[in-house]
């Protein structure tokens, strides 16, 4: 599925935001960073395209409108101005709406604290039962997301979610949206707040569903993370995209990310610091592998003279 | 969340942000009783015309204070319509079956309309310019007296100001919860015949378990920083009566007078 954005412009205000933001006083209006709590767009005329089978990453301070960004994508909000097409379909539509909830699956920030039912069973349930799902198959479909979160089925069907450990919790939530097999997967910093080990596990599970052809949107504060998963990167400042394009194009241009209070990644970071100490390394090697091989390269030669 | 809620505090520096809680608190009790002796239109406009301009020396537009009260309105307007029903008297102007609009019914909608908006407006205006910490605070302090008949003052005023900090944060999490599961495809509706109640269930769970786990972490965190109870605690900025507050009072005061005095006329 493509998700295009036209123009959008969302405001919490609503249409509100038009008529008494000329009136109220300019002062103390501007945030350092990203947007203060009280300004008048949330995003503001953004324009880009979700590519089917892309892993597109977003990146941008506190906010900046991520979040307010990705709830546009099924419909949980709609453009104050602009418009959003799932294939097309104009999104604002309410049937439309509801029929691309089945087919994108959002995952919010922390999304171990909307668990509800008795059991992991049901929990996982709700999203296919919702949709339509049949009977018969929601065993199926529940029994393949928990496997593939890597929880056990069998064991853990009938226990209490709230019983679990908040690392297993989030990956029954995950679950839960898995369970309604989307195409496109977007996802609010899944890995925050997690410990080391099952942070890469989480990533490594969002990147084999990403190779399995699941579309793929990811917030991130952690660039690394993005720079080592995104085929594309957006980036976000003060409602606006401030930049959109390849990893490599993105993290090119160190200086603007740093103005709106975005790191690099290690590694870019890293041969950028080498490079200023007039160390020898060629243009556009960023990755940590290639960096590594680059510097071994380097001082080789260094060595041989 | 850039609505303003009911009575949410409107950040100014104003004259009446500025007095001291207590008397805050108990003028607007003052205020609502002055309110309630206006007993002829004549003596509530007056009230109405004292009331707007406490609202001026506030620096609250008048339409902020109507939007702050807003849900309530309903009520106000459920009961004027109740009075234009049932209060009969006077010139008839419509009737219809069981309806009937009279003189009367009009003028007694209109009078308990404009008392009850007033009676609002005066409440609003304390939280209005009052920070939800300063409210505790006079609560506190004013019970404090009946703490030596065993009344737990301090407590209450914490659990007061407890449950207001946490109001807007259930809100929002109510808001996140709802989004989620909407995503998942619930279809929220009130309609009991229609799995309302189930579908509430999908809401209030979450809710619930996040409020104790708030409460686990607030207890621990106010163990942390050795809270033992009232006995001892100063304020860092300690309530003090100011010329601010005796001009309040003497303000409240004129209010009074002139609405019992029009009263009597």
């Amino acid at each position: 599925m493509r998700l295009e954005f036209q123009n959008v412009s969302y405001s919490y205000a609503g249409k509100e935001a038009e008529r008494t933001g000329k009136k109220r006083k300019k002062r103390d209006r501007q945030a350092e960073w990203g947007n203060s709590p009280d300004a008048r767009w949330a995003l503001r005329e953004v324009s880009f395209a979700v590519e089917p089978g892309e892993f597109l990453g977003i990146a941008g301070h506190t906010g900046s409108g991520k979040s307010t960004l990705i709830q546009h994508m099924n419909g949980l909000l709609h453009p104050t101005e602009g418009r959003v097409l799932a294939d097309g379909a104009d999104l604002a539509r309410k049937e439309v709406a509801t029929e691309v909830r089945a087919r994108v699956g959002l995952v919010f920030q922390y999304p171990e604290s909307q668990l509800f039912a008795p059991t992991v069973f049901e929990d996982v349930a709700f999203g296919p039962r919702n949709f339509g799902v049949p009977a018969d198959e929601l065993e199926e479909r529940v029994r393949e997301s928990m496997e593939r979160v890597g929880l056990s089925f069998d064991e853990l069907r009938d226990r209490s979610p709230f019983s679990l450990s908040g690392g297993q919790q989030r990956r029954v939530a995950f679950a839960g949206v898995l369970a309604c097999r989307p195409e496109v997967l977007v996802l609010d910093e899944p890995a925050a707040g997690l410990d080391p080990r099952s942070r890469e596990d989480f990533l490594a599970m969002v990147k084999q569903l990403h190779a399995q052809g699941t579309t793929v949107v990811m917030v991130s504060h952690s660039m690394d993370d993005l720079y080592a998963l995104a085929t594309r990167i957006l980036v976000m400042s003060e409602g606006r995209v401030l930049r959109l394009g390849a990893p490599e194009e993105v993290f090119a241009d160190g200086d603007a990310l740093t103005a709106v209070g975005l790191g690099l990644p290690a590694p870019v970071r890293f041969a950028n610091s080498l490079r200023e100490a007039n160390f020898p390394l060629p243009k556009g090697l960023h990755s940590e592998e290639s960096l590594a091989s680059a510097i071994a390269d380097a001082l080789e030669g260094s060595l041989h003279e | 969340m850039n609505r303003v809620l009911l009575g949410q505090y409107w950040p100014e520096e104003s004259l009446v942000h500025r007095m001291d809680p207590r008397v805050k608190f108990l003028l607007s009790l003052a205020l609502i009783v002055a309110i309630f002796c206006a007993a002829t239109p004549a003596s509530l406009a007056v009230a109405a015309l004292f009331v707007l301009v406490f609202y001026g020396f506030a620096h609250i537009p008048p339409l902020t204070a109507l939007r702050s009260i807003g849900p309530l309105l309903v009520l106000v307007l459920f009961t004027a319509l109740l009075n234009v029903l049932f209060v009969q008297g006077g010139e008839v102007y419509f009737q219809w079956w069981i309806i009937c609009v009279s003189e009367k019914g009009l003028q007694s909608a209109a009078f308990i309309a404009v008392r009850l908006l007033l009676l609002l407006m005066a409440v609003s205006l304390l939280t209005l310019t009052t920070t939800t910490l300063d409210i505790t605070a006079a609560f506190e302090r004013l019970l404090a007296p009946f703490a030596r008949v065993g009344l737990p003052a301090h407590e209450m005023g914490m659990i007061l100001g407890i449950a207001l900090r946490f109001l807007p944060q259930f809100a929002q999490e109510l808001a996140t919860v709802y989004r989620a599961q909407v995503s998942r495809g619930a279809r929220f509706t009130a309609n009991p015949f229609r799995g309302g109640l189930q579908s509430l269930t999908a809401l209030m769970v979450p809710l619930f378990s996040s409020a104790f786990r708030h409460a686990d972490t607030l207890s621990q965190a106010m163990d942390a920083r050795c809270y033992h109870g009232g006995t001892g605690v100063t304020r860092l900025h300690p309530l003090r009566c100011t010329w601010r507050d005796a001009a309040g009072t003497a303000a409240v005061a004129a209010m009074f007078a002139a609405v019992l005095v029009v009263n009597a006329l």
